[in-house]
């Protein structure tokens, strides 16, 4: 029985070869978008790129709504679960599977990589989108399928928690001169290091009255214009994130206390701010 | 095009299924397949499907110092297969550098059919277990990078992981986890006395028949089920004040304070000592405990404290009775097998 499948497999096989062929030679069926996130620093309504520091640096470009000054030495978040919906019912939603080998749909934005922050999604269905969503931080499907590849390889993704396994959804280094220093468990700086400033934001599931608290954040966003996939067009969306808006909207982050956050309940103030640090640009069709 | 990928994986799917079949052996040596009265397995095994050599590479780990950050100290080292993979010596278990941690080893055995692991359920998965172990400072002290930069630069593994997963070229954290769980996932253990008298091979003595129905009166509760846990977190009654807060540490919260996972009580005989701490040395010890030396506190489970009376009243009879049958509960077998 099995060796008869074997062999109508076998021979079935340069079908398929050929059917793929032919799918890609037409152009019209799908094309390619691509989602960019530019981190930003926004001041007075002015958007100006971001400058990470060395480690340790007393040079304080930004300052916080309490008018404490701060610089950053890491930035970086995931970003899942990217759908793009369009006026005429299109609809694309980006594959999310995670194993050893890799996983995909998941993708980590970090600020010393500028490359990472565009996001190219392939085979998006021929068609006008006017809204995206996609959500902040690594969810369940993500952590409990176990040990995973690619960005999500806890031993080079710099993102995972060991004691109370999960990834963390936004990832903050950096100092202020009125912190009081002391952070642990921070990639760039240690206990020793003066004014450090640590925000490592996550939670990816909630039990009532505990700790466990989920932070990662859906969010979406309507385009001023239609963003048009097909085989010759490739739409790029340009999305920002206001690294300031971290620490003001719903709750401003004083940075003499609390400044060392490791664990979901924690990071709960922060998780608060992050859907208004997101905005959608622009398009260029 | 989604659909045309979609048929050829599905494709792929089926011839390694072919090959796959051709390889399984008889006596399902290298598959999950627990007695049917255990509970369901938890962990997902689509993701990490259980090879031989997976099997054998995450045994070959699990045995090596080399994951520890002076090559020092292994798994084993803490979980010693003769006495169901806990640690008998050290109380607490002692790791690299000869530091020791607060807790005390728990038994390595059935974990397919949990959830929450570690005795305050602090991490959800078994494939991040040893993340957890080898950067812990009181244990292995090493960092999960460094072990993968390790492994790749032996003689001997990275041909072993390709054997197991024909995917790879380098070694990588997430392939050497999944090893990990094939090795522990295959640890079961069901095949005790218990097991036997389950399936009718053998009949128990009178005294482990009263033993065990007196066990199921006053301990099943907790120690319910086939693996005798609930795998809930309970105060058991050990202390007044914490000096290791147990679940609390995890959920932040006052309720848990003092509360630990119930844990499984098959080879009991053979896991001492007793407790997160591992402060009873015999179960004789833990017996007295449960009923003379039971304190309260807010979190006190409601079993130990019926009707104002603290512990579970036992006569001297009914205790000896409930040690043989825990007695009834070891798997020599387990301990014995060549394969683990
Ligand atoms: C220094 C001793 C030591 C070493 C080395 C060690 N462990 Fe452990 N292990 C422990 C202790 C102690 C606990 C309980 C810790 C806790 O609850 O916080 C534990 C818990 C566990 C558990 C949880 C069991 C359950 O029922 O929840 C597993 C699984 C485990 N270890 C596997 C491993 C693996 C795999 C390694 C090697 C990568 C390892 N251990 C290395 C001491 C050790
Ligand atoms: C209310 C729930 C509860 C009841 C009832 C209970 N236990 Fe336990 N038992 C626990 C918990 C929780 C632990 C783990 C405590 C810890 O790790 O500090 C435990 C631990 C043990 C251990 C130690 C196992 C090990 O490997 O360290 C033994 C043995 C044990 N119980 C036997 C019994 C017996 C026998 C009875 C009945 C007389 C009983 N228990 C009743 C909750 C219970």
């Amino acid at each position: 029985m099995n060796k008869l499948f074997f062999s109508i497999l076998i021979l079935t096989i340069p079908f398929f070869f050929t059917a793929c062929d032919k799918d890609d030679d037409n152009n019209d069926t799908t094309g390619n978008i691509e989602i960019e996130f530019d981190n930003i620093a926004l001041e007075n309504g002015i958007q100006k790129q971001l400058s990470l520091v060395t480690p340790g640096s007393t040079e304080y470009q930004y300052s916080n709504a309490l008018g404490q000054t701060f610089n950053i030495n890491l930035l970086r978040y995931y970003i899942t679960n990217i759908k793009l919906e369009g006026p005429n019912g299109e609809l694309y939603e980006d594959e999310v599977s995670v194993n050893a080998s890799g996983t995909k749909g998941i993708y980590l934005v970090d600020e010393s990589d500028l490359e990472t922050g565009h996001i190219t999604l392939t085979n998006v269905p021929s068609g006008n989108y006017n809204k995206i969503t996609f959500t902040v931080g690594v969810e369940e499907n993500g952590v409990q399928e176990g040990a995973a590849g690619g960005v999500l390889d806890p031993a080079t993704c710099n993102m995972f928690w060991n004691w109370n396994s999960g990834y963390i959804a936004v990832k903050f280094e950096g100092q202020s001169p009125v912190s009081n220093g002391g952070v642990s468990g921070v990639e760039t700086l240690d206990v020793s290091s003066a004014n450090g400033i640590a925000y490592h934001v996550g939670g990816w599931r909630d039990m009532e009255g505990t700790a466990f608290v989920y932070n990662n954040k859906t969010l979406s966003f309507d385009f001023d214009t239609n963003a048009k996939v097909s085989g010759n067009e490739q739409p790029h969306v340009h999305m920002v994130f206001d690294v300031l808006s971290l620490f003001k909207g719903v709750n401003d982050i004083d940075f003499t206390g609390n400044h060392n956050v490791h664990k979901p309940l924690d990071g709960v103030p922060i998780a608060e701010n992050i859907p208004a640090a997101f905005a959608f640009d622009h398009i260029h069709q | 095009m989604k659909k045309v990928i979609l048929f050829f994986s599905l494709a792929l799917n089926l011839l390694s299924a072919c090959k796959r079949d051709d390889v399984v052996d008889e006596d399902n040596t290298y598959t999950l397949s627990p007695p049917s009265y255990f509970p369901s397995v938890l962990y997902p095994l689509e993701n990490n499907p259980i090879s031989k050599e997976g099997f054998e590479l995450g045994k070959k780990l699990f045995n090596d110092p080399r994951l520890s950050i002076d090559n020092s100290v292994a798994c084993s080292n803490c979980h010693v297969k003769a006495v169901a993979f806990t640690d008998p010596q050290h109380n607490p278990s002692v790791g690299v550098f000869e530091q020791s941690g607060t807790r005390n080893a728990p038994m390595i055995a059935n974990m397919a059919f949990q959830s929450e692991f570690l005795l305050d359920g602090g991490v959800s998965h078994l494939d991040f277990i040893p993340v957890f172990a080898i950067e812990n400072k009181k244990e292995m002290g090493e960092t999960i990078s460094n072990v993968v930069v390790k492994l790749n630069r032996t003689a001997d593994y990275p041909a072993l992981f390709k054997a197991a997963f024909a995917e790879i070229d380098t070694i990588t954290s997430p392939y050497m986890l999944k090893a990990i769980s094939q090795y522990m996932l295959l640890l079961i253990s069901d095949n005790a006395k218990y097991d036997q008298m389950l399936r009718g091979e053998i009949a128990f003595s009178e005294e482990e028949l009263q033993g065990q129905t007196i066990f199921n009166e006053k301990c099943a509760t907790c120690h319910a089920g086939a693996l005798f846990t609930n795998h809930q977190f309970i105060n058991n009654g050990l202390d007044t004040t914490f000096a290791d807060i147990g679940r609390a540490l995890i959920t932040e919260t006052n309720d848990d304070l003092g509360k630990f996972k119930v844990p499984s009580l098959r080879n009991s005989m053979l896991t001492a000592p007793y407790m997160h701490d591992g402060r009873f040395k015999t179960i004789r010890e833990v017996l007295d405990h449960y009923r003379f030396h039971v304190k309260n506190s807010p979190t006190l489970a409601n079993e130990l404290h019926k009707s104002g009376q603290l512990g579970i009243s036992l006569t001297d009879e009914e205790v000896d009775n409930i040690i043989l049958f825990l007695e009834t509960l070891t798997d020599y077998e387990f301990i014995a097998n060549p394969k683990f």
